[in-house]
């Protein structure tokens, strides 16, 4: 079973990998989105005890794709940090220091609520709307997508979190997150674990992609 | 002390005896008790003077205490405490006790405090308390969530406990017990007294455990203080009314016996048939388990009897409270012919003019039965008339099974919970918004609850560590804040945002979260709870208010959907479809389907005789020393129909646990469905049960590490890890003035499962989860009494050609969960191949 997937679209090829990213292979950037930093901290801060370590694996996870695919750039199509901040925000720093090389794009969305002078401080260019690169354009949610870049370029984006709902003879069903494609526009998986998923139905001209443990499966 | 000879005993019977009452000896017996500064249990039905067998009790030992100025003292703090589990019964009670008072010219006052009391009554109540207060579980709490709230005790000489048999075996009556171990120990290390404590219960299965219960932390202090001979009986008096209610149940029987029964479908049908009914008695109570249904019979009634239109009403958890009140005042004054409702009307006040009850349905247990048949022929001496009528053929065996049931008063027990950790954690934080607590102090008062007698100081401390750090470690990063330790020890919430959203949660009554049912195109139909949609896809077809919808999406807590042209549709299963059989009842069904084979007179068994020579015909019907098991081929795939007989909730583990065994034999990967009768395993492939391996498959050794291994990959604890994440605080559904952040701060319970498990599979809540599905949802003590009644049974299996009377009711309405030993990655390539083949 594969641990990623390559996705070819026009001169541009994709690789999806299980820790929900994409790997733009052309340009060395990793596109990712919906990373929710920080939501563990704010509940905990509010007196609920989600457990701590969600926050630490995700940095770990986004540690690992960076040592394996040793890209350029960061592409964040939205919703990095999920609220006002607190003190997670600073082990956030204190990994981005460790890798201070690399450019972080956010596109900004609906979550990111953290002032302006955070970002620059973090180094974070921020982007509100759309944002392209050559024939490639990002927005956090699709109905914000601009009509005239649709036309020529292919989008990708966030927000919503899809997964897949996976059916088998005798009315088995499993859900799994998903990297969502159709013709225009991709909608990436949140990359954050402690984060809700929202299913989708692939019509015929759509395609997703699951991730299932270590691997992502094309339907 | 002789109760005959003292003052308050004269003062009280004269005035009883002005109003022509003459007390019941159980009153008597009670009141003598009182005197004597006994606790104990009051064992008798509703509306036969319970109140009275404790409440003059109260005012007796007052009048004995004062029998010169008993009826001139005034703010004499509180003396008596109330606690009832039902807000409506509240001010019927404190009604009732005032107009004692008020005749004695005594100077007491009755405070009632719930949810509904108003914020200067709080405050008033503050400043001084009532002599009595009426109160429920969950406002007791609050009232622990006071700052100074021990002075309130002071003086405090009786605490009874309404409806007991209601609060027991849930965590209402944690609660309860909880507050209680508080209360008395407050009352003895801070005032050196100690109150009386009483239960007040209907008839249970397990009386004298319900007595040892409640008393548990009474009895602690009592043991503590006395000698060892003196604790060594059993502890607490017991008073028993002898009351005997006369009860007639009758079936009605449908005019043609269908011989593949399905739930739901005969009921209606049957509606000509109890229109007789409703016209021959004054007001009659039409109990149906789902609300769904309700409505279709509330409209079926209507079309067959144009001219009730204005004497019949509905009655349920989703209609809107205005109404709902509405109903209950016209069933007093008897404005109604009938009233078509579900669980929503089994407790509460009683409504005198109700003559007759009809049951639609299974009522799933001896006890519920009696209960609803309990609510008509409520005058003196008066008989409960109950009427069963089946919604498919195969209940009437059930009825068959009830009025053995009842002939032999066979009543279901009531088990305590043990270790609610999601209980306590609610409570500790409740007392850290009061006055704070120190641990090792309140760690004795908590294993003096018969709940907690077993808690072991490790997990104590585990609970505090996640209401002081949130579990884990402590890191730089992190800034978990709930309850802080004071430089002295002492625990507390200073927080005042957390201590207000605590406030605002206190409660253990987990409703599910009901979503608004709305067409696209506009017009509101009704509620559905998120727990059914949630099994939805759009584009999936379900029936709500007797109506076929077609589901298009969920949007801002409300179900936009349009009609349904599709033939097939799935029904809500409420509250009733979810309740199990209960042992008493699972055993006496088996019974009767056992007499079916023998000559006997019993109508209900006479009547299905088709559909049992059906059956018998195509495989069998299972006699009480047999286990009944079907291998039937379909194009939907291969089954294995199970019919063991002990309702859902067991077959629902037994299928896993046998799901997971013959998935060691060859990778398989099964769908389950289950009701009360039996349960299915669905495969792609041939099922390998044979006579071969079936006895070793029902054994009962390794029950224990199967069961860990099948449940772990079902969905049981994630359904049980909601409510105690919201009773243990980790749900927070937001409050006013808070929008924005508080947005931010939910989560829905199956990603809080989702991410512990992952992360901290350790967590006391998680473990909780299991624990709970173990012994409450798969009852495992009934689990394995079953496998035991199996190993000496004998086991047939049958192959039948065709669906069987017994299998199709689970053929229709079926429940599935996933259950695989195939490495998931494969599972899913398998399934792929499958649709594209």
């Amino acid at each position: 079973m594969p641990s990623f997937i390559q996705h070819t679209i026009g001169n541009n090829s994709f690789i999806l990998h299980y820790n929900r990213i994409v790997f733009w292979e052309q340009q060395k950037v990793l596109i990712l989105s919906d990373l929710h930093l920080g939501k563990t901290g704010h509940f905990r801060k509010s007196g609920i005890a989600i457990p701590n370590a969600v926050m630490k694996e995700d940095m770990q996870r986004l540690v690992d794709a960076i040592q394996f695919f040793k890209p350029v750039q960061l592409v964040i199509v939205g919703d990095m940090f999920h609220s006002v901040a607190n003190k997670e925000h600073e082990l956030f720093l204190k990994w981005r220091n460790d890798f201070s090389n690399i450019k972080i794009l956010l596109i900004k969305g609906n979550h990111d609520i953290v002032p302006h002078e955070w970002y620059r401080n973090a180094a974070i260019d921020v982007v509100e709307g759309n944002w392209r690169l050559n024939d490639v354009a990002f927005v956090h949610q699709m109905e914000d997508a601009d009509e005239a870049l649709l036309q020529s370029c292919f989008y990708f984006s966030g927000h919503i979190h899809p997964a897949v709902s996976i059916k088998g003879l005798g009315k088995q069903s499993l859900r799994f997150p998903c990297f969502f494609f159709t013709k225009n526009f991709a909608v990436l998986p949140a990359f954050g674990k402690f984060t809700g998923t929202y299913l989708m139905e692939p019509a015929k001209n759509e395609k997703a992609f699951a991730v299932v443990n270590n691997s992502v499966i094309a339907f | 002390m002789q109760l005959h000879t003292t003052t308050g005993y004269k003062i009280i019977t004269q005035l009883l005896a002005q109003n022509q009452y003459r007390p019941f000896d159980f009153q008597e017996q009670a009141w003598q008790h009182i005197i004597n500064c006994k606790s104990g249990l009051v064992n008798a039905p509703t509306g036969c003077g319970k109140t009275y067998s404790i409440f003059l009790g109260a005012l007796i030992q007052f009048i004995n205490n004062n029998p010169n100025n008993y009826a001139a003292l005034k703010t004499n703090g509180l003396q008596l405490l109330w606690i009832t589990p039902l807000r409506a019964l509240a001010k019927d009670i404190g009604r009732a006790m005032e107009d004692v008072i008020n005749k004695l010219g005594m100077q007491w006052r009755v405070g009632i405090r719930n949810g509904d009391t108003s914020m200067s009554d709080r405050e008033k109540q503050k400043r001084q308390m009532p002599e009595v207060l009426i109160i429920t579980p969950e406002s007791l709490h609050l009232l622990l969530a006071q700052k100074d709230n021990t002075k309130i005790f002071n003086a405090l000489k009786i605490i009874a406990v309404d409806e007991w048999h209601e609060l027991m075996g849930g965590k209402r009556g944690v609660q309860v017990e909880l507050a209680l171990s508080r209360i008395v120990n407050v009352q003895k290390t801070l005032f050196n007294t100690l109150c009386s404590l009483w239960g007040i219960s209907a008839t249970i299965g397990n009386l004298d455990e319900a007595k040892e219960v409640l008393l548990q932390p009474m009895q602690k202090l009592h043991v503590a203080s006395e000698s060892a001979a003196a604790s060594a009986k059993v502890f607490g008096e017991t008073v028993r009314a002898s009351v005997k209610k006369q009860i007639e149940i009758h079936s009605i029987f449908p005019d043609e016996i269908e011989k593949y029964p399905w739930a739901g479908h005969l009921g209606i049908k049957l509606v000509d048939k109890i229109l007789p009914i409703i016209n021959q008695s004054k007001t009659t109570l039409v109990f149906i388990n789902t609300r769904g249904m309700t409505e279709m019979w509330y409209q079926a009634l209507l079309a067959a009897a144009p001219e009730l239109a204005g004497a019949i009403a509905l009655h349920h958890g989703s209609i809107e409270q205005e109404l709902r009140l509405w109903v209950e005042e016209n069933l007093h004054t008897g404005k109604l012919k009938a009233v078509v409702c579900t669980a929503s009307l089994d407790l509460g006040v009683d409504f005198r003019p109700v003559e007759t009850v009809i049951q639609v349905g299974s009522p799933k247990g001896v006890a519920r039965f009696l209960q609803r048949a309990g609510r008509s022929g409520h005058s003196p001496n008066a008989v409960s008339r109950i009427y069963f009528l089946p919604t498919h053929s195969l209940e009437l065996v059930e009825a068959a099974a009830l009025k053995k049931a009842v002939e032999e008063n066979f009543i279901e027990s009531k088990p305590p919970l043990l270790l609610c950790y999601d209980v306590l954690i609610q409570y500790l934080c409740t007392l850290a918004v009061g006055d704070g607590f120190y641990p090792e102090r309140i760690f004795n008062e908590v294993k003096n609850t018969f709940c907690f007698n077993d808690i072991t100081k490790d997990d104590f401390l585990e609970i505090i560590k996640h209401i002081t750090v949130g579990g884990t470690a402590l890191s730089q990063y992190d800034e978990y804040k709930k309850v802080e330790i004071m430089p002295d020890g002492l625990h507390k919430i200073n927080n005042r945002r957390i201590a207000m959203r605590h406030r605002m949660h206190i409660g253990t009554i987990v409703s599910d979260a009901m979503l608004k049912v709305k067409f696209m195109s506009g017009g509101y139909i009704g509620v559905i709870e998120e727990y059914f949609i949630s099994r939805l896809e759009p584009g999936d077809s379900f029936t709500i208010a007797g109506r076929n919808l077609e589901l298009l999406m969920i949007k801002d807590m409300t179900v936009l959907v349009k009609l349904s042209t599709a033939k097939k549709s799935v029904i809500p299963s409420w509250q009733g479809g979810r309740m199990s059989f209960t042992n008493n009842m699972a055993a006496k069904l088996r019974q009767a389907l056992d007499t079916s084979h023998k000559k006997n007179n019993i109508a209900e068994l006479q009547v299905l005789q088709p559909l049992f020579a059906l059956q018998n015909t195509l495989s069998r019907v299972p006699k009480q020393d047999e286990l009944l098991i079907e291998h039937i081929a379909t194009r939907d795939g291969y089954h294995l129909f199970v019919y063991t007989f002990e309702g859902r909730l067991v077959h629902e583990a037994m299928a896993a646990i046998l799901a997971y065994r013959i998935s060691r034999i060859v990778p398989i990967t099964f769908s389950f469905a289950m009701n009360d009768y039996g349960f299915e395993l669905l495969s792609d492939q041939p099922i390998p049960v044979d006579d071969s391996n079936v006895y070793e498959l029902f054994s009962e050794e390794n029950l224990f590490e199967d069961i860990q291994k099948s449940v772990n990959s079902t969905e049981m604890a994630k359904r049980k890890f909601r409510d105690i994440a919201v009773i243990g605080g980790l749900i927070f559904q937001g409050m006013p003035g808070e929008k924005q952040k508080a947005r931010h701060l939910q989560s829905s319970a199956s990603l809080l499962f989702k991410v512990f498990n992952e992360y901290e599979p350790n967590n006391i809540l998680l473990k909780q989860a299991y624990a709970e599905v173990f012994e409450q949802q798969m009852e495992e003590t009934r689990l394995r009494d079953m496998l035991r009644r199996i190993q000496k049974s004998k086991i047939i299996i049958t192959v039948p050609e065709r669906l069987t009377p017994f299998c199709f009711p689970l053929k229709v309405d079926s429940i599935r969960e996933n259950m695989s030993s195939e490495r998931l990655e494969d599972r899913v390539k398998r399934m792929q191949e499958q649709l594209t083949k």
